[in-house]
């Protein structure tokens, strides 16, 4: 019997109500002072079905009244043993993870452009095949530049407004495609009143953007995953 | 906290296709990885929201996720 692992918590005493994947019932592991929410699987493979993508989402968001869980990623099988061993093997990086989310959430805000921006460059007539090469080349470049530009001034400006109320954040930039921006903010949820009156001016300072704000999340965005392959295999 | 009272959009998409977008991209895209423990099947999935890339991506890391479970193993 494998188990489907939800998230990592601390001060669990029992585990909630609400179903996990398939309806299963969601059940309390106890590794020393680390919680783990689980329930049975009868399964090899966990299909990505919009059902079970939000059966895992309502687990782990279920408990972010109480405390502030360390989320898996979906699709998290793992036997009793294993997942001993990996808190037994992973207990310092993930008290230190724990600590850092305690007392936080995770706050989002993705910027959409309308366009690439590559079509608005200053046009040429090109007058052969050469000339037509080069100054799609040029174009292309300086399109490339621009848009990374302005990509680094958004996350800057997002940065600067936001001064002080972030703990953390994880931002990645997409200069080439119409989600320029997708950042993950740690805020203290005593500050989330505060960081929303920030976005709301935010985006009323910048009419000329669509935003997408959402939150407050579990802090999905971070748990480190790259540290479990070097640390397990050696290997990034 | 509801999952779905959580987004503000300034666009004009229906915020319950976003909230279910944005469940999906923290759901497939983020979290702890016991290394080769992932298991998530792609097939059969209905739900891509063409026109964004969010959902895209995540189906990318998994997919990356799987790739370098393989070649670990």
């Amino acid at each position: 019997m494998k188990l489907y692992a939800y998230c990592l918590a601390e001060g669990l005493d029992t585990p909630p109500n609400t179903p996990g994947i398939s309806g299963a019932p969601i059940k309390l592991i106890q590794v020393e002072d680390i919680s783990i929410l689980v329930s049975d699987a009868e399964m090899d493979l966990v299909p990505v079905t919009p059902e079970n993508a939000l059966a895992h989402a309502a687990v782990v968001r279920s408990i972010l009244d109480q405390t502030t869980p360390l989320p898996f990623r979906f699709g998290t099988l793992v036997t009793a043993e294993q997942l001993q061993n990996y808190i037994a093997a992973q207990k310092p990086a993930l008290k230190s993870k724990l600590a850092h989310v305690r007392g936080c959430v995770e706050m989002n805000v993705k910027i959409i452009q309308q366009s690439t921006g590559s079509e608005d460059i200053d046009e040429v007539i090109p007058r052969g095949p050469g000339t037509a090469f080069l100054v799609e080349k040029r174009r292309e470049i300086l399109g490339d530049e621009r848009r990374a530009s302005d990509a680094a001034e958004l996350s800057t400006f997002l940065h600067q407004s936001l001064a002080g109320l972030i703990k953390d954040e994880q931002i990645i930039l997409r200069p080439a495609e119409r989600l320029v921006l997708a950042a993950a903010y740690l805020v203290e949820r005593l500050t989330i009143q505060a960081y929303r009156e920030k976005i709301a001016k935010t985006i009323g300072d910048r009419p000329e953007l669509h935003f997408l704000v959402s939150g407050p999340w579990p802090p999905y965005s971070f748990a480190n995953i790259e540290l479990e392959f070097k640390t397990h295999f050696g290997v990034t | 906290m509801s999952t779905f009272d959580q987004v503000i959009t300034t666009d004009e998409w229906e915020n319950t296709d976003i909230s279910l977008l944005e469940t999906l991209d923290h759901v497939l895209n983020r979290g702890l990885v016991i290394a080769g423990e992932i298991t998530i099947s792609v097939a059969d999935i209905d739900l891509i929201f063409i026109g964004l890339n969010v959902l895209l991506s995540s189906v990318e890391t998994a997919q990356e996720v799987l790739r370098k479970r393989h070649e670990i193993l």
